[in-house]
């Protein structure tokens, strides 16, 4: 199992690189320079080629790209274009803002979602499992922002109970109450996007369960329907979760860019909408290399996880 | 058991309509904390170094913090701030300041001619990002002190230009403060802000707010709202429910959301950013060489109508016929107005042989107003057999473009700008090989008018210059001024001396000192 480890590892790193040249070139290829996001009209064209030496966009493109992978592995994302302002230092105050939101959202998501697939497959076909994958529907095809603006609409304004921006009342960072107020609504939002897909996926695996000769086995033994379900069945289908949790890995960084700045949660999202806006072409990479670089992270991850769980699946690759 | 479900989404989306229908009674909301002036900012600042700030937040930071030495209004006239008297030499060739007696910094110490000299040599330096103002035919003006309150600008030759360059958006920082600096090219810094305005920033959380406590110093009088706010909020609808509960007490909106906003305890403000919106045209494409297609075009389309689909209503525009807004203290509308005549334009296409006309037309397709006039302006030069292909797109994408020396791509495109009040600054629109003359265009005429208007010092004779200038250029068919359209700022019912405070173009208030809670 280690070797089997050890290997993915390994072919885990010159895909990180392919991304790294992946993310740079796209965007070099945008039809705009990055030179225009600090200029403005009434600098001269002098002052445009001093900003373009001292930010190295006159060097080759590859010199620009080794420039630059260069200081990522020494932890130095680079600096914003627009604001000067460290990157990675931004992620650092960013990322535990987004992480608050997700972490706590996607964990009730998923025991949501545990309960409900299991109750919708165990009920196939009948009233129950309709009504759950009826509401797991609605919950798919509705926008999340067009469901925090009704939130919005209603709790924030109708009802006047609870604050819509931010994370804090302005001066009040260190209520804990102040805190939670800001944070129901964006955690019911988020919520309420993640768990019908989870659900989904409990169901059919549910049912997938179900339909396995062992359940044919244990009844032909005269088990009953509860101990088959509860001895195998809910054993077996909590097994697939595990890789759901590991593709989950990214999401705690890009998870919630629209409900964050709906809601104007100081997280990644307001942050790359506003870089994305700026042409502030250094953010943009860095996120876009960090969800990369998670969503490989997150498959090596569940992968390993699985071997743990179920060692069958490291023999297979002998 | 599929009525059921069908019959409880009926009711939900029912009781959501009934929701969003009753909000016409609404109730007004009372504002509870009066002495917090919260203003909703849709972005960081982007520089909040005084030396090089250039961005709409950053300055309004700034004018918060820090003074200029004097303030160019919006019809060109001058307001003393820290200057008491300003003197130019009759050779046109230098500035006296004398600054104000004692006038002191938030810490405490007094202004003095040393920290101006100490401002104006940083900023003239080109590496800090801020210099082209300071520059006159790529020399810099030079800074001498006379005594403890008055500082001279030597120029290196004749500039009518100088004084408003030197005052805008110059604002004067402490030496005793800033003078260990190692880079004043950064975008913060080091150093915690000390100025000379109206408020000190206390606490700045990135991506959440800043905030400002009254300056009890302030030269300029007491200030009323001892606290103020600038809360970023990203996204325009939450901004505009956080406005309409009170949770924030003012914002820019669109005109399209001001029905809304007046249902409730807000009211609005309109006043004018002085920037003009246009349709340019690419002087590099081949087929609008010729003069008489150009005015072809322009005669086709009608400007009045253009206006009222994309603002709904007069109050929020101003029809604009000459490359400076109306405002400007030097624009005439003596000039060719191309009023829509599309038999002219029919003529005009037939005598330059072009009657088969098909041309394109770049626009912001996010940008609601200009996706509707460019809608319209298809079908106004359809009348006239001109065939308009629309291109939207991301505006920052199709500038650059635009930028670039030979570009044929887009025969036309959409686009406004503030350049602020001396017409000279305009020159880098419309010069031959100006940093932003994204028209391409090369006139003779035009250039020597510019040169001849950079270094009259007479005014009366100035303006007779700048009328030619605009006159020559509407002439010559190769920029379509469109409009001057009106910024709207909602503000809660319960804040007062909005008018008093000063709606001005880019800060929003001129003096938040003089704002009032009630």
């Amino acid at each position: 199992m280690a070797k089997y480890i050890l290997k993915r590892v390994l072919q885990v790193i010159p895909l990180l690189f392919i991304v790294s040249f992946i993310v740079f070139s796209l965007i070099h290829l945008a039809p705009y320079d990055a030179i225009d996001s600090i200029t403005t009209p009434n600098m001269s064209k002098e002052t445009v080629e001093i900003l373009r030496q001292r930010y190295g966009l006159d060097q080759p493109f590859l010199v620009q790209y080794f420039m630059w992978l260069k200081q990522i592995l020494t932890g130095d994302f680079g600096h914003s274009l627009v604001s000067q302002q460290s990157i990675a230092q931004e992620l650092a105050i960013r990322i535990p803002n987004t992480i608050k939101l997700i972490l706590p959202a996607y964990i009730t998501a998923l025991i949501i979602a545990i309960v409900l697939g299991l109750v919708a497959g165990a009920n196939k076909g009948k009233f129950l499992d309709k009504f759950i994958d009826g509401i797991c529907s609605v919950g798919i095809s509705m926008p999340t922002f067009w469901f925090a603006m009704l939130m919005i609409y209603f709790f924030g304004y109708k009802l006047n109970a609870l604050p819509i921006i931010g994370m804090h009342t302005v001066g009040n960072e260190d209520s804990f109450l102040d805190f939670l107020q800001h944070f129901i609504m964006p955690y019911i939002v988020l919520t309420v996007a993640f768990f019908p897909d989870l659900t989904r996926y409990v169901r059919s695996s549910t049912m997938l369960q179900l339909s396995e000769d062992y359940v044919m086995v244990q009844q032909s033994f005269g088990a009953s329907k509860k101990e088959i379900f509860f001895r195998h069945v809910s054993k077996n289908v909590l097994l697939p979760i595990v890789t759901q949790i590991g593709l989950a890995l990214p999401m705690l960084v890009t998870g919630a860019i629209i409900t964050e700045s709906i809601f104007g949660w100081p997280g990644i999202g307001p942050y790359l909408m506003s870089a994305t806006k700026a042409l502030d072409f250094p953010i943009i990479m860095a996120v876009m290399l960090l969800s990369a670089t998670l969503v490989i992270l997150g498959n090596l991850l569940s992968d390993i996880l699985y071997t743990i769980v179920d060692p069958r699946i490291s023999q297979g690759d002998k | 058991m599929e009525k059921k479900w069908l019959f409880g989404m009926t009711a939900v989306i029912a009781m959501t309509l009934t929701a969003c229908g009753s909000n016409k009674t609404e109730a007004p909301k009372e504002k509870k904390d009066k002495d917090t002036f919260t203003y909703a900012i849709s972005g960081d600042p982007t520089s909040l170094n005084p030396i090089n700030v250039g961005d709409r937040w950053g300055l309004t930071t700034t004018n918060m913090i820090f003074s200029p030495l004097v303030r160019i209004e919006g019809d060109g006239t001058q307001k003393m701030e820290l200057a008491k008297e300003v003197t130019p030499s009759e050779d046109g060739k230098s500035v006296t300041v004398k600054l104000k007696d004692d006038i002191k910094w938030s810490d405490g110490e007094k202004l003095t001619a040393d920290d101006v000299i100490f401002t104006y040599e940083q900023k003239v330096k080109k590496e800090n990002g801020n210099a082209d103002s300071l520059w006159i035919d790529d020399k810099p003006i030079a800074f001498e002190k006379v005594d403890d309150t008055t500082v001279k600008f030597n120029f290196p030759s004749v500039s009518a230009a100088a004084m408003n360059n030197i005052a805008t958006e110059t604002y004067i920082i402490p030496e005793h403060v800033y003078k260990d600096e190692p880079d004043f090219s950064v975008n913060e810094l080091k150093a915690k802000p000390v100025g000379t305005g109206p408020y000190k920033l206390t606490n700045y959380k990135r991506g959440e707010y800043l905030q400002f406590e009254a300056n009890d110093t302030y030269y300029g009088g007491k200030v009323n709202v001892p606290k103020v706010n600038l809360r970023i909020i990203s996204n325009a609808d939450t901004t505009k429910v956080a406005l309409q509960k009170g949770e924030v007490d003012a914002s820019y909106i669109l005109p399209n959301n001001i029905e809304d906003i007046k249902k409730s305890d807000v009211a609005t403000y309109e006043y004018s950013e002085n920037r003009v919106g246009y349709m340019g045209v690419n002087n590099n494409s081949d087929k609008l060489k010729d003069v008489k297609v150009r005015q072809a075009i322009f005669y086709a389309l009608n400007k009045e109508e253009l206006n009222k689909a994309g603002y709904l209503d007069a109050k929020y525009y101003d029809n604009v016929y000459s490359i400076l807004p109306p405002n400007n203290p030097y624009a005439t509308d003596k000039v060719e107005k191309y009023d829509t005549d599309v038999e002219k334009s029919k003529k005009l296409l037939k005598e330059a042989g072009a009657e088969d006309l098909k041309i394109n037309l770049a626009f912001s397709s996010d940008d609601p107003v200009q996706t509707i006039q460019a809608t319209l302006m298809q079908q106004q030069l359809q009348k006239a057999g001109i065939t308009l292909e629309l291109t939207g797109g991301d505006s920052a994408a199709y500038f650059a473009e635009m930028q670039k020396p030979e570009t044929k791509k887009y025969d036309l495109f959409m686009g406004g700008y503030i350049m602020g009040n001396d017409p000279d600054l305009y020159s880098s629109l419309f010069k031959t090989g100006g940093s932003s003359n994204y028209f391409h265009y090369s006139s003779d005429k035009t250039d020597k008018l510019f040169n001849a208007g950079v270094v009259e010092l007479d005014d009366a004779k100035r303006k007779d210059v700048y009328a030619d200038l605009q006159k020559q250029i509407a002439d010559d068919a190769v920029f379509y001024p469109i409009v001057d359209s009106k910024k709207v700022l909602a503000v809660n019912k319960a804040v007062k001396d909005v008018e008093k405070a000063g709606l001005i173009p880019i800060y929003t208030f001129e003096d938040l000192s003089k704002l009032s809670i009630k």
